[in-house]
């Protein structure tokens, strides 16, 4: 990679200094130390003095995205993202939880961020395997040429060939160990409902100890909520302490809302959501 | 005793439910598998009452709303279509016969058709059996 992590680190400073000294931005969203240098922790800055907490490493697997519906509306936040997170920033703007000119986007063009649990290469297995941010105001590096190495949907071939009673017991057994500390929910940039149907009383959903029936409940309904919005950053499965493949779920139904709307989240802010749009030419093959 | 599935119906008011009354009124046969649940639009349908359904014991979900473009309130089944096709990819991957999920445009004048949909999807259950996987035992 033309661009070091370290030079990336440097130019993130300036940029938020030089945003926060302007007061173009009252905070920036980031990257900051944590306990270790394996595990960077999300970080906000807010005042010049704060830039120099940010860090970027090959660890820096969080999506700064996910914060941004935090503060009020009207806030100007300059938000640093990696190339699959900068889809989470313009997903959330055509849903209008956030404006367009309220934010600065500081794109980072990527390639080789890791896995501090596994050491693994974050790639197209696990996330959306983009390198360059759709969507920046300002890029900090170089952009990365190239194309991502397996398309992102490959990984799902071997579970659609699965059989179908295998299938279901695969993700029995996966679920079922879900603790239901709601981790996925929390990492997930696009999880913003308040309250969450699962935390509702009346009605009251589904079961919340975390046990089978519940845990069915609440992925699938949690799957069928990202339909056409998940950003297939993969931060959910990342965030599981149980380490559920969550992502292999919303990958397939990133795909075939793909397939059948033509639209894939998070790529254009002129687009719509898929769920809340329709076209009358919609076939109704797609119920079949 | 042979297994008699349980259904769910979830009839839009406008077309499916008037269509299911118009069945009744001209007296036609059709199984009493069937529970029909009336709800304004059939894009009122939140497909968690679909999940729910299946794990409160229900062997097969039928839904019912009016023929695109037909819809009382314009649009509803518009979005209803793509919602309700996402709900049934979530329902397949997830591991559950597709048979037990079905989605059928059906107005207020075609109690036939009505008649004609619940027998062959009643019929289509009982081919696959009682529904084991989501129910909560």
């Amino acid at each position: 990679m033309a661009v070091s992590f370290q030079q990336i680190e440097e130019k993130l400073k300036t940029e938020a200094r030089r945003l926060l000294e302007s007061g173009e931005v009252s905070l920036v969203l980031a990257w900051g130390k944590g306990y270790d240098e394996k595990h960077p922790m999300p970080y906000v800055a807010k005042c010049p003095s704060d830039a120099d907490g940010i860090v970027f490493n090959e660890y820096c697997t969080h999506n700064p995205a996910r914060y941004l519906v935090r503060y009020p509306r009207g806030t100007k936040i300059a938000v640093a993202v990696k190339a699959a997170d900068s889809r989470a920033v313009v997903q959330l703007i055509q849903e209008d939880k956030v404006k367009r000119r309220d934010l600065v986007i500081l794109g980072i063009p990527v390639y080789g961020i890791k896995n501090p649990k596994t050491g693994e290469l974050i790639d197209g297995k696990t996330t959306c395997g983009l390198y360059n941010p759709v969507l920046y105001d300002v890029l900090i590096g170089e952009e990365v040429h190239g194309q991502p190495v397996s398309s992102p949907y490959a990984v799902l071939a071997e579970y659609e060939a699965m059989d179908r009673d295998a299938r279901f017991a695969f993700w029995k057994k996966e679920l079922d160990r879900c603790i239901r500390c709601y981790a996925c929910r929390k990492a997930c940039p696009m999880c913003y409902c308040d309250p969450c149907f699962i935390d509702q009383r009346k009605p009251r959903w589904g079961e919340k100890s975390p046990e089978p029936a519940g845990n069915l409940m609440y992925h699938l309904t949690r799957f069928h909520h990202l339909a056409g919005r998940c950003i297939d950053c993969g931060e959910c499965s990342r965030a599981c302490p149980v380490d559920i493949p969550l992502y292999l779920f919303h990958k397939k139904v990133a795909k075939d809302c793909e397939e059948m709307f033509g639209q894939a989240a998070g790529m254009s802010i002129e687009d719509k959501p898929v769920l809340v749009n329709f076209r009358m030419e919609d076939s109704d093959k797609i119920l079949e | 005793m042979s297994f008699e599935p349980k259904i769910l119906g979830i009839a839009c008011n406008w077309c499916t439910y008037t269509g299911a009354d118009l069945a009744g009124t001209t007296r036609l046969q059709y199984p009493q598998n069937i529970r029909v649940v009336r709800v304004m639009c059939s894009s009122r349908i939140n497909p968690s009452f679909i999940f729910r359904a299946f794990q409160l014991g229900a062997d097969g979900v039928l839904v019912g709303g009016c023929h695109p473009g037909d819809c009382h309130y314009n649009t509803g089944n518009l979005y209803a279509r793509r919602r309700l096709a996402v709900t049934k990819k979530i329902l397949e991957f997830a591991g559950l016969e597709p048979g037990r999920f079905r989605v059928e445009w059906i107005s207020a004048s075609e109690g036939n058709k009505f008649a004609q949909v619940v027998t062959e999807f009643t019929g289509q259950i009982k081919a696959l059996g009682p529904q084991t996987k989501f129910k909560i035992s």
